[in-house]
């Protein structure tokens, strides 16, 4: 295992691979703020990891990044523990108290998954608080007969406070390459444009994306998930829309992207609906990752 | 090209008769209608103003970077010279081709995705079939502009086979950006006209679906629409796909790069086939 003193300050280092046909943590270091961990006992053989933040958040101007490699036919799961917050400012600080770039809070990932190897990311929603600012940049690098599934949602912020989707940005990219080759560019972009309209009323965030206060997105690739892209298929087959008179608590889509990749889109009204709406869609994961992590997950 | 031919041009560009697919595209808005997610009370006026802002906000982020950088390789092209390398030729059809499959990857959404093939097939038809001089004509035509003619129609052409045999998908805004470099259109109008024809196409199918009548689309169009176009365009022109960009250049893919701005639309759009009964392909 790597010593933490070699990774510079807010770095993740995950490397799963295969021993005894149990997939084992070659590597698993995280420096400030960032903080990985992983249950003593492995579960069916899965690598299972929680990744996590100190204080529960992240705050204007941290850069966190984090780079997993999944080797060796081995199946590596990556959770939270809660959504991530992300402050404005750390709670009890004052604005000016830090160098740099105070204002954008960044979260870089790269995922390396080899030969017949599996990544399952199910991580709960980002949360940006009020006037938050955020970039997540997740690129992924897949071996031909590697498996993914990447869900990335977000949620409208703090609802007790009565905050709905009042942060500054949330800039959300997840690039998945095949070989190189450019299979999925998903990038959201939700900001702040008040300001700009002109001679018309003003349109907010909240008005846009109204009646929803949390969208989820899923890719799925590979062998690994081919019964659960078919359940999915025939799940959305099955549906038919007559004309409403409001809106559904819960909506989601489903897209072929090519052969082996599909897109899954959620919304609801809130973040607890998209969560078991998710756990229906995605049933057939239960054999990818076995019972107990597909509970954990959606739990 | 003097600004008497420009506008001439941006005229038949504009005109709804053109046969580009686009009366059969509602860019998801009958699906929008049909999921009821506006607020209530509203009207069709609201509705069809309240969708056109969101979708236009998101495809101008989604697809200008790909006008721009279609039309500079082509553009570029036009200033080489006439009888260029058969070797360049093969490499800016190579290059639109990347972009084109780069906007693909863009669009995880199988319903826009037809929507914008079909209508970027129609774009490449239109340009060999009803912007080419008439055989009768080519006669009375000087040979400088014949030759010119030719070395554009060279690219457009070879573009238009690999559509044709799927070796490219041929995206709407990629095929927006060939046809007016290729007309001499300037990048500026041709950014304009592009969230211009979106725009009305939206206001088109509201009428279709019994949600304003034609002189509100009329009103709307000369009142909000301009303004809308305006902020989105001045928001966006300058976005790239980063595809171009020399390795030296700085590119911040966060700031300059294409991005979708209205989940809600993608989700609306994606479900525009489970429609019980519909009357637009997207």
């Amino acid at each position: 295992m790597a010593s933490k003193q070699t990774l510079p300050f807010g770095t993740g280092r995950i490397v799963v691979s295969t021993h005894a046909s149990k997939s084992v943590f070659t590597e698993l270091a995280s420096t400030y703020p960032l903080k990985l961990l992983s249950p003593k006992v492995t579960l069916e053989g899965v690598a299972v990891a929680y990744i996590l933040s100190y204080g529960g958040g992240l705050v204007g101007g941290d850069k966190v990044s984090l780079s997993v490699e999944v080797q060796d036919k081995a199946k590596l799961v990556l959770l939270s523990q809660g959504s991530t917050k992300v402050f404005k400012i750390r709670p009890g600080t004052r604005l000016a108290s830090k160098g740099g770039d105070t204002t954008l809070t960044v979260q870089a990932m790269t995922y390396a998954v080899g030969p017949a190897s599996t990544l399952v990311l199910l991580p709960d929603p980002v949360t940006c608080f009020r006037h938050a600012s955020y970039n997540q940049i997740q690129k992924f690098d897949l071996d031909p007969t590697a498996s993914l599934v990447l869900l990335d949602s977000i949620t409208a912020g703090r609802q007790a406070l009565g905050e709905n989707w009042d942060f500054s940005r949330y800039y959300s990219m997840n690039q998945v390459r095949v070989e190189g080759r450019l299979v999925a560019n998903d990038v959201l972009l939700l900001q702040d444009e008040r300001g700009l309209s002109s001679g018309l009323h003003t349109r907010s965030l909240g008005d846009q994306l109204a009646p929803y206060s949390c969208y989820a997105m899923v890719v799925l690739y590979g062998p690994e998930l081919e019964a659960t892209i078919q359940d999915i298929a025939m799940q959305y087959d099955g549906l038919t829309v007559y004309q409403r008179k409001t809106a559904g608590d819960s909506i989601w889509s489903f897209s072929r992207v090519e052969n082996e990749a599909a897109v899954v889109r959620v919304a609801g009204k809130e973040t607890e609906m998209v969560r078991s709406l998710l756990k229906v869609v995605l049933r057939q994961l239960e054999h990818v990752v076995g019972p107990d992590i597909y509970r954990r997950a959606f739990s | 090209m003097d600004h008497d031919e420009e506008t001439y041009l941006l005229l038949l560009l504009s005109d709804s008769n053109l046969p580009t697919g686009a009366f059969v595209a509602s860019s998801g808005f009958e699906s929008y209608l049909k999921h009821a997610v506006s607020p209530s009370p509203s009207t069709g006026e609201s509705r069809t103003i309240d969708f056109l802002r969101d979708g236009l906000a998101s495809y101008a982020r989604t697809s200008l970077p790909f006008v721009s950088d279609t039309h500079r390789l082509v553009a570029e092209w036009m200033d080489t010279n006439a009888g260029g390398e058969e070797g360049n030729m093969v490499g800016v059809v190579g290059k639109l081709s990347e972009l084109d499959k780069f906007y693909e990857a863009q669009t995880l959404n199988h319903v826009a995705r037809r929507a914008s093939r079909a209508q970027g097939a129609a774009l490449l038809t239109l340009y060999a079939r009803g912007f080419s001089r008439p055989a009768s004509l080519v006669e009375y035509s000087d040979p400088d502009s014949q030759a010119r003619v030719k070395h554009i129609a060279r690219v457009v052409e070879h573009f238009k086979l690999q559509v044709r045999r799927e070796d490219t998908p041929g995206h709407l805004p990629v095929c927006w950006g060939i046809l007016t470099a290729a007309l001499g259109l300037s990048l500026d109008r041709s950014q304009y006209l592009h969230l211009f024809l979106n725009a009305r196409s939206i206001l088109s199918a509201s009428i279709r679906l019994n949600e304003i009548g034609p002189y509100n689309s009329q009103q709307i169009l000369l009142h909000a629409v301009s303004k809308i176009i305006a902020v989105e365009k001045s928001k966006c022109q300058n976005l790239r796909t980063g595809f171009l960009e020399d390795s030296g250049v700085e590119f911040d893919e966060t700031i300059h790069g294409p991005a979708n701005t209205w989940p809600l639309g993608e989700i609306l759009a994606s479900r525009h086939d489970l429609q019980h009964s519909r009357i637009f392909n997207s």
